[in-house]
């Protein structure tokens, strides 16, 4: 018994703290969702009484049309997760691996720029769109594509910086083997370097992901008819400040947007963790 | 495995990259599906709405009508209500901002103020509207707006633990702890207070009834800010009071909107201040209550502000004569002002309206209570009072500093930001 | 109108050949990436033509240029064998300048403008505001049925008098009776000879010709003039004031004050009365000058900014170190479930921050609060309106927000790491912690300080924690300004900007623009230090 929790019991028990720091707050949001008040705080009674109901409204108000909201997040989520995984990984590897004029700069320049206070960048935004209404409205204001696109520009910076970290980890004899085997760079990037850091390609794909589906305030500017919009934008009204504020549909409507995070995690898991990189070094 | 997960990855990306280098998407984009939404409305003749999430859904049934009279489209946008007023204000002067706004009346200092408004003649369909729904509607002289509802706060009270009203606030007071000592009730009142920028609106009624007004009025009968009262000899009286619920602890801070409703709507409380938006709530769950103007304390009537809810028309709307139809001829109706008061259970601002409605109990109970209130004040300095007004009741309620002192600085860093402008 | 500052083209330096390219890869997968290359070039350039024709169809010069530049820098990057680290730097880059770079230049353009309320659009738009407030009806004149008539591109007023009377006019032309009109079964005039009534369709295609239509209501200029607003009525109003569009003065026609434009973006009348709304202009150095030399400013500047750093610091040094501990501690593949913990210590960072944050507010509530009746039986911990306790609380919630970004960092970092390096330690006679501390953490170090330094910086403004949490409080009383404890340099800035009677958008991006100085100074030092930049 001791012997067991010297190897992997306590590893159980710093797990299940964890779980259980993690969780309590979200089994409180479970509650209010189940709860029929409608209310976030004004029950501490957890479960103390459920209904179905503030699930069944986020389905049956053609007004809220969540299932058009959860479609629309994970399309912009998908499409700004791949498109940041491949754009950071291409930058980065440039960054990585290749010795060029302005390569000092040019980093300090990316992180820099993403230093900026975006508390003030909506009305930037918004003047952009705007203005690319009248010739490329496929971009322009109202449009998905527009906003997975803002997305993108705004991730380059952050996502360059962790690719090229774990670049720099992948042993540079390994491209240098391929080269001279006569691959080209391309090849070296696809098929040599890309798959050694697979994990990090789902880890920076989810974080992505989950930033995407909890924008709020530039998918809220972007996206002004309802059936366009996201998760986050769509259940915000329910609780903006004002009249009909409704907590226990929120909570639902929360819920129900965490789960496909919960399954791409799953998913994505056996990339980030499991005997993948082992293999791959022998390739 | 890998090359299946990579190579779905890299086409989707050189797609994207694709669009994004040619600067746009030309019309390869993935809003192929719905065209004619997402093209602006320039004169093309379809109208955008704002509205908030109680608002959106009556008035697509109005703009549905609409459509099928004119032929012309309406989309009905849902915003939060928060972001309406700001959004418009800075969206506007693009030409991309929306046609008509839906809002409270107190917005318009500020929509005003930047240039974002177009005036409205009401014309003969003024005489179909309560006298203050009107005048609420008015900004320097000039309409703005198309009345709909009169808000304010009332006095909730459940029938069960109270079947009498209060004729003042202490009587008010000794019921609820009367409740409270007997152990039907767990709060004497429930007043909400925001933690974070306390609660100015809700505790207006008591504080005018020691004569502490926020404003002082111009000859005409709109507010002068240049006469900030919140420091007059009633606000002096009124801060001790405050001070004093507090060490009581008839008013907490802890007692957010949220906690408050929850507590009349299990019976926790006799009593609650609350506007006519939580009423719908009780109902659905059969709370036995009755609505009071809210008693005075100090033998000046309470006066709660009254929020005109109505329509706006934007300056730059790209559709002006749509826009103003829609509004002056088709939200204006009996009808339609019907229909916003059957979803939003508010005191319709239409007085036939009214007539048709005024045997429900709670809508007459808030109409009483709105008779006696003041509008609020729609001048564009009203950010700032609000701000300072509530974290001094904060501070006044949770026992820091003196009342008073904190009552005479708060005005007087009220009056220094309305200087500096 | 919207004023676009220059974009720049993508500026991507020309790369030298790796030198151990030998060039010679084999010709078949040559072809096949030539055929790619060429096709997506050709999206890419057809998209462009059509873009410049649109852009240059509507003289958009400045976009047309941008866009020109950036077509010929990707066929120069992607056409050619060189530039080989430009063509994996160019689709980020030119996503990077069209929407962050062309937001940071666009806040410091409005930095040195008076851009916030009453200065909220440009001069036509503000004159137009001016003479739309000042137009009135004129009183006691009745609103009156009427048609918008045309013939040919003239369009005018039928009115239809309650005395059955038909009047008909047009801009400059004042109403006179009409012969012949055509009337509806409601007894309203809907055409006249030569006049055809439009269709509302029509309308709908003419309305600002239609709005903008003023007809006198007769040849005395005080009967005012006629106008629509909704295509059906009219009435008569009467301006008050006038524009001089060429001395670009406005008249008051009662008063005869004349009021002039003035530097600061307003009609202003000699003796200081204004006209609202005003519109942007530049006002130079103003804006850094008001807060460099601003005593509210300045006092609690030095409070909130050593917060800041503190609130950032923490917010980044303690999640990661819980993130690398469980990660770590949760690596074994023979820890059983190790699956199910991480998908459920993910969970909180599948919940939208500012939700988070907001359902913390109401857990931490003194009286009602889950934290406080629950977990502590009853307490009254007055955790986010004490001021220290608040800061506590800020802290723990943003920890409790961000640890499991960095467990799923580090888990990622340390999966990474390629297992021939540990493999190669482990036959060195390394144990598992000496293998951890000694090869697994410099490198992870390596992969994850770029990305600690970001998250420091997202910190450092990170605006939603503390305004959905505390909202900056608790705020001392005696304090001149509206600052509180927990406030950051950003929530400060919001609340001088946007706090006081007039949302002040100018001055909120000069002090953006000074916190992005302090900031950027700051993580280029770190930088230099963490030896990210290190040639490896």
């Amino acid at each position: 018994m001791i012997r067991w929790f010297a190897r992997t019991g306590w590893r159980h028990l710093i797990g299940v703290l964890a779980v259980v720091v993690a969780i309590f707050p979200l089994v409180f949001v479970l509650s209010a969702s189940l709860n029929p008040s409608g209310t976030l705080t004004g029950s501490n009674e957890l479960f103390s009484d459920t209904t179905d109901a503030h699930y069944r409204e986020l389905f049956d108000d053609p007004l809220h049309p969540f299932g058009r909201w959860f479609l629309n997040s994970m399309a912009v989520g998908l499409a700004t997760a791949i498109g940041s995984v491949f754009l950071g990984a291409c930058a980065g590897y440039a960054f990585s691996r290749f010795r060029f004029r302005g390569r000092g700069a040019g980093l300090t320049t990316l992180l820099l720029v993403q230093m900026f206070p975006q508390l003030l960048a909506y009305v930037a935004l918004f003047l952009l769109l705007s203005s690319f209404d009248d010739v490329f409205p496929a971009i322009g204001l109202g449009s998905r594509l527009g906003l997975v696109m803002i997305y993108l520009g705004g991730a380059l910076g952050v996502n360059t910086y962790l690719m090229k970290g774990f670049f720099d980890t992948v042993p540079r004899d390994l491209d240098e083997a391929a080269r001279i085997d006569g691959a080209s760079h391309a090849q070296v990037f696809f098929r040599i370097v890309l798959p050694l850091v697979a994990p990090v390609l789902a880890v920076v794909a989810l974080l992505s992901f989950v930033a995407t589906l909890n924008d709020f305030v530039i998918a809220s500017l972007v996206l002004n008819d309802p059936d366009k919009q996201t998760l986050a934008v769509g259940l915000y009204h329910f609780i903006s400040y004002g009249v009909g504020r409704n907590w226990g549909v929120f909570a639902a409507g929360v819920l129900i947007a965490a789960l496909p995070v919960l399954v791409l995690f799953q998913f994505l898991q056996r990339f980030i963790v499991g005997g993948l990189t082992a293999g791959a070094v022998k390739n | 495995m890998r090359p299946r997960l990579l190579l779905p990855a890299v086409l989707a990306a050189a797609t994207l990259l694709a669009t994004a280098c040619g600067g746009g998407g030309g019309d390869k984009g993935d809003d192929k599906t719905a065209p004619p939404a997402s093209a602006p409305a320039a004169g093309n003749g379809s109208l955008t709405v704002w509205a908030d999430d109680a608002r959106a859904k009556p008035l697509q049934d109005i703009a549905a009508a609409f459509t099928r009279d004119k032929g012309v489209k309406i989309k009905v946008v849902q915003k939060g209500l928060g972001e309406i007023r700001d959004d418009f204000v800075s969206q506007a002067p693009t030409g991309q901002g929306p046609d008509v706004v839906v809002g409270p009346h107190d917005w318009l200092g500020k929509l005003v103020h930047n240039g974002v408004l177009a005036p409205l003649e009401l014309g003969d369909r003024a005489a179909a509207f309560s006298p203050v729904a009107l005048e609420a509607m008015r900004y320097e002289g000039r309409t703005y707006g198309l009345p709909y509802a009169v808000d304010s706060i009332a006095l909730l009270r459940n029938t069960d633990l109270a079947p009498q009203a209060p004729a003042s606030f202490d009587e008010l007071l000794a019921t609820g702890r009367r409740l409270v000592e007997q152990g039907r009730a767990e709060l004497p009142v429930a007043v909400p207070v925001d933690a974070k920028s306390g609660s100015p609106y809700h505790l207006y009624p008591l504080q005018t009834s020691f004569g502490c007004r926020v404003f002082g009025t111009k000859p005409d009968g709109a507010y002068d800010q240049a006469k900030l009262e919140l420091d007059s000899p009633g606000c002096q009286r009124f801060g001790p009071w405050l001070r004093g619920l507090g060490k009581d602890g008839v008013l907490s801070t802890s007692l957010t909107a949220d906690i408050a409703t929850d507590a009349f709507l299990k019976g926790k409380t006799p009593f609650l201040l609350a506007g006519p938006w939580d009423a719908a709530t009780f109902r659905a769950a059969h709370v036995p209550f009755a609505v009071d103007p809210v008693p005075s304390v100090d033998g000046s009537p309470a006066r709660p502000f009254v929020g005109v809810q109505g329509f706006f028309v934007g300056a730059k709307s790209a559709n002006p004569i749509l826009a103003q139809d829609f509004v002056l001829n088709y939200l204006s109706t009996p009808q339609a002002q019907r229909a916003l008061y059957d979803t939003g259970g508010r005191v319709p601002a239409t007085t036939a309206v009214l007539e048709q409605v005024g045997n429900d109990p709670v809508v007459a109970g808030f109409a009483r209570a709105a008779q006696a209130g003041l509008p609020t004040p729609n001048l564009p300095a009203m950010d700032s009072v609000w701000a300072d007004w509530g974290l001094t009741q904060l501070a006044i309620i949770q026992g820091h500093g003196d009342p008073g002192e904190l009552t005479s600085a708060m005005a007087g860093r009220i009056r220094a930001k309305i200087v500096a402008g | 109108m919207t004023q676009i500052p220059p974009t720049q083209p993508p500026h991507t330096p020309p790369g030298r050949r790796p030198t151990a390219d030998p060039g010679h890869p084999p010709a078949r997968r040559g072809l096949v990436g030539l055929a790619v290359r060429i096709v997506l070039l050709a999206v890419v350039d057809a998209l462009a033509v059509y873009g410049l024709l649109a852009l240059a169809a509507q003289h958009k010069w400045a976009m047309f240029g941008a866009l020109l530049v950036g077509t010929v820098a990707v066929n120069v990057i992607y056409a050619g064998k060189r530039h080989v680290p430009a063509k994996y730097l160019a689709p980020g880059v030119v996503l990077l300048l069209v929407y962050q770079v062309y937001v940071v230049f666009y806040t410091g353009f409005a930095a040195f403008t008076n851009y916030g309320d009453g200065h909220n659009s440009d001069k036509p738009d503000a004159v137009a505001a001016i003479l739309a407030h000042s137009e009135t009806r004129v009183p006691d004149s009745p609103v009156r049925p009427a048609t918008v008539v045309a013939r040919g591109d003239r369009v005018g007023l039928l009115v239809t008098l309650p005395d059955r009377g038909v009047r008909l006019g047009w801009a400059g032309h004042p109403l006179e009776p009409v012969a012949d009109p055509v009337y509806d079964s409601a007894g309203r005039a809907i055409a006249a000879p030569g006049w055809h009534r439009l269709s509302y369709a029509q309308i709908a295609s003419r309305q600002k010709e239609i709005s903008e239509l003023r007809v006198p209501a007769s040849e005395d200029p005080n009967s005012g003039s006629l106008r629509t607003a909704d295509g059906i009525s009219a009435a008569a109003y009467r301006s008050t004031l006038d524009y001089d569009r060429g001395a670009d003065t406005i008249t008051d026609r009662g008063t005869g004050k004349v009021y002039r434009p003035t530097s600061d973006g307003v009609f202003a009348a000699d003796d200081g009365t204004r006209l609202s709304p005003g519109w942007k202009v530049f006002v130079g150095l103003d804006n850094f000058e008001t807060i460099l030399t601003d005593r509210d400013i300045r006092g609690p500047f030095l409070g909130v900014l050593v917060w800041t750093f503190v609130f950032a610091g923490i917010s980044v040094a303690v999640p990661f170190a819980i993130g690398l501990v469980l990660a770590a501690v949760l690596d074994g593949k023979r820890l059983r479930g190790h699956r199910i913990y991480r998908s459920l210590i993910m969970l909180p960072y599948a919940f939208p921050a500012f939700l988070a944050a907001l359902v913390w507010q109401g857990l931490l509530n003194t009286d009602y609060g889950y934290v406080n009746v629950s977990l502590l039986d009853g307490a009254h911990i007055a955790w986010l309106t004490d001021p220290w306790l608040a800061r506590l609380s800020v802290l723990a919630v943003n920890v409790w927000i961000s640890f499991p970004y960095m467990f799923l960092i580090c888990t990622g970092a340390l999966q990474a790491i390629p297992a021939e390096v540990t493999e190669a330690a482990r036959i060195d006679g390394a144990g598992r912690g000496q293998i951890l501390r000694h090869v697994k953490l410099p490198l992870l170090l390596t992969a994850v300080t770029p990305m600690l330094i970001a998250t420091f910086a997202f910190n450092f403004n990170n605006f939603n924690v503390i305004y959905m949490l505390t909202g900056g409080g608790p705020k001392d009383p005696d304090a001149p300004i509206e600052v509180g404890s927990t406030d950051l340099l950003i929530s400060l800035v919001y609340k001088l900007a946007f706090g006081g009677s007039n949302r002040q958008y100018g001055m909120a991006c000069a002090v953006s623009i000074l916190i992005f100085v302090v900031v950027a100074a700051i993580s280029v030092v770190g930088l230099r230090r963490s030896r990210a930049f290190e040639e490896s």
